[in-house]
């Protein structure tokens, strides 16, 4: 089965001082149909550049330098301007983080998601709103016929992320990017919106691509899972295998890092010594060696990049074959 | 929406109290007695002590303030000192030629200003949007009557597209445009400079807010979003300062009136500044002040319209 979305060695960058800065770096994934993949990583790795990048959406003057972006085969960086803008919200869609600033404020949720429909299909504006109606009745909108006609900010956070994954989902997109969909909701809400894009997911059998730095989240919504740090792909795998045996000391890291309700009182959580590094002084060999717990100068840590390595399971570490012994 | 409406009315009617108050302190404190002024330096005492008890000067200022406040209220400002006839009649009946004036001029640079700055930010950094700054910087930059004597010399002398006078004593409405459209220009072009910059700095602001990109990852038209989707976000700024503008272009419509010889509000207060017709010059400057409240109070009622959060409270 081909994927639905696929990412092939995907570099994005700015233009530094010198060099070109480099945001993301050769990255490579992929998501079918009826299936979640959940990127993982702290704020500034390279999460959301690596979607916004492949959807033409970087801000200026940022630009993809290599790589494609394949939406069922075709790929995106090679559309001209306007088959690009045809395809963004009919066949991918995208949530994003904030939903307190996502909606216009100065028009009506039907004139919003009228305005989406309408960028696509030739449906009168009667039509639209019927349209629009339905929408937020899938997406669980209470008295979705009276409120409508409201303003973004009649509506609460939830509610507000939920309008806006009625507009991504509008057209029925084959993939749905969510961009920390449930960062900004109180955490009674959180559930409420996985559950919806679950079974979203699974009603019209769209792939989806979940971004989030919540490991809990990664367990109970993913099928699969990357791992990214530093702008690359660290690891990757089955959601099963990565969480049963991470291989790369970033993973390893990220789960001593989240308390665990069976550990014993007054136990310590491990945090992750130091930050990740600047995008523009990024270390000669591993990225993660000045933070890592297991980093050796015999086996090239500082100054040879490590590649992706393992079928399924991967993971870019030169100590792979020392970690795996001593997991 | 009725009730914000209400308030929006209440507190016009509170700043309009407030205008005439202020308009009656002013008067008083110009120094001199207005009846020796009116009588002249010959004047016998009894005639001035009749002059003003026939003013009211001789009582107490509150209850002067009272009296004023009564009359100001059912729209009596006082017979003009020079030619007798009640002020605010006289102020009112050049009234249409300002108006006509200043609403063509907003007009013009509302059409200029607006569209040249959303261009102007949309190619933020192009040559378009260098030139259209610089254009915005001069026209800010050069005072208005030299801007009135250039056009004429330029625009009617050397290429006669437009007569040199703004008004014209013949009837018709396309004359009257005819003569009207060159101060209106001039008077226009000045504000549109500044509604240009604002209008772009507003929209540079909006495009980099999240639901444009929003906007844009769903598929919509980029001519769409830059003049539906952000241009009614950068509108609520732009409008707060038009009602400022408008303030500062009824002083610079007295100017243009002078350049153009054009009768209106601004030669009559001219002519009652000269002549020391304290009268009508009160009633000039309550009707300037006025006309800037109900802008003002006009403007407040299209944020609500734009903005709906505005409505709100």
């Amino acid at each position: 089965m081909s994927a639905a979305f696929e990412l092939r060695g995907l570099t994005a960058a700015v233009p530094g001082e010198k060099r070109a800065i480099r945001l993301v770096e050769d990255v490579s994934l992929s998501v079918h149909a009826g299936e979640t993949l959940a990127v993982v990583g702290e704020s500034g790795s390279g999460k959301t550049v690596t979607f916004t990048s492949s959807l033409g959406l970087l801000p200026k003057p940022g630009r993809v330098i290599a790589g494609e972006a394949l939406l069922e085969g075709v790929d995106l960086l090679k559309l001209r301007p306007e088959e690009l803008r045809r395809t963004r919200g009919a066949r991918i869609g995208m949530v994003f983080q904030d939903p307190l600033t996502g909606l216009n404020p100065v028009f009506r949720v039907s004139e919003q998601i009228t305005e989406v429909l309408r960028a696509h299909l030739p449906i009168s504006r009667s039509a639209a709103r019927d349209r629009a109606v339905e929408l937020l009745t899938r997406v669980q909108i209470p008295e979705a016929a009276r409120r409508v006609d409201d303003y973004p900010h009649q509506f609460s956070g939830g509610m507000r992320q939920r309008v806006l994954t009625a507009m991504a989902i509008a057209l029925g997109p084959r993939v749905l990017i969510a961009d920390e969909p449930t960062t900004a909701l109180d955490v009674t809400v959180q559930a409420q919106m996985l559950d919806l894009l679950g079974d979203l997911r699974d009603a019209d059998g769209m792939a989806m691509v979940l971004i989030t730095h919540d490991l809990g989240v990664v367990a109970r919504q993913a099928d699969r899972v990357a791992v990214m740090y530093a702008g690359r792909i660290v690891e990757t795998g089955t959601v099963a295998e990565v969480f049963a045996a991470p291989r790369h000391p970033y993973t390893i890291s990220l789960f001593r890092s989240i308390p665990d309700i069976e550990a014993p009182t007054g136990t310590r959580l491990t945090p992750i010594a130091g930050s990740p590094p600047d995008p523009a002084r990024r270390p000669e060999g591993c990225a993660f060696a000045p933070r890592c717990f297991a980093v050796s100068d015999a086996a090239g840590c500082r100054s040879v990049r490590p590649l992706l390595a393992g079928v399924g399971h991967a993971a870019s570490c030169h100590r792979q074959s020392m970690l795996e012994t001593t997991a | 929406m009725v009730f914000y409406i209400a308030r929006c009315a209440g507190q016009f009617a509170v700043a309009l109290v407030g205008i005439v108050t202020v308009a009656f302190f002013l008067m008083r404190a110009i120094p001199g007695d207005p009846a020796l002024y009116m009588l002249g330096d010959f004047a016998t005492p009894e005639a001035l002590a009749t002059l003003r008890a026939r003013l009211g000067l001789d009582l107490p200022v509150w209850q002067q303030y009272g009296i004023f406040l009564a009359r100001a209220l059912q729209g009596d400002l006082g017979m003009s000192v020079v030619t007798g006839e009640p002020a605010l009649a006289e102020i009112l009946a050049s009234v249409p030629s300002s108006a006509s004036l200043a609403v063509a001029g907003m007009a013009i640079a509302i059409a200029v200003g607006v569209p040249l700055g959303v261009i102007a930010a949309v190619r933020q950094g192009s040559v378009v949007d260098v030139a259209v700054m610089l254009i915005a910087l001069l026209g800010i930059s050069f005072p208005v009557f030299w801007v009135g004597i250039t056009a004429i010399l330029l625009l009617s002398h050397a290429l006669g597209l437009f007569p040199a006078l703004g008004a014209t004593s013949e009837p018709g409405f396309w004359k009257g445009l005819h003569h009207l459209a060159l101060p209106a220009l001039v008077l226009g072009l000045s504000v549109a400079a500044y509604i240009a910059r604002l209008t772009r700095s507003a929209m540079l602001e909006v495009l980099g807010q999240d639901h444009i990109r929003v906007a844009r990852a769903m598929g919509v038209p980029e001519w769409r979003i830059v003049w539906k989707l952000a241009l009614r976000n950068a509108l609520v700024p732009v409008l707060a300062v038009i009602g400022v503008t408008f303030a500062w272009s009824l002083g610079n419509a007295i100017l243009v009136e002078a350049v153009f010889s054009r009768p209106g509000l601004g030669s009559t207060i001219l002519k009652a500044v000269l002549a020391r017709d304290y009268q009508l010059l009160q009633a000039g400057v309550l009707v300037l002040a006025a006309a800037v409240v109900l802008l003002n109070t006009v403007l407040d009622l299209l944020y609500g319209a734009i903005d709906p959060r505005l409505r709100q409270q």
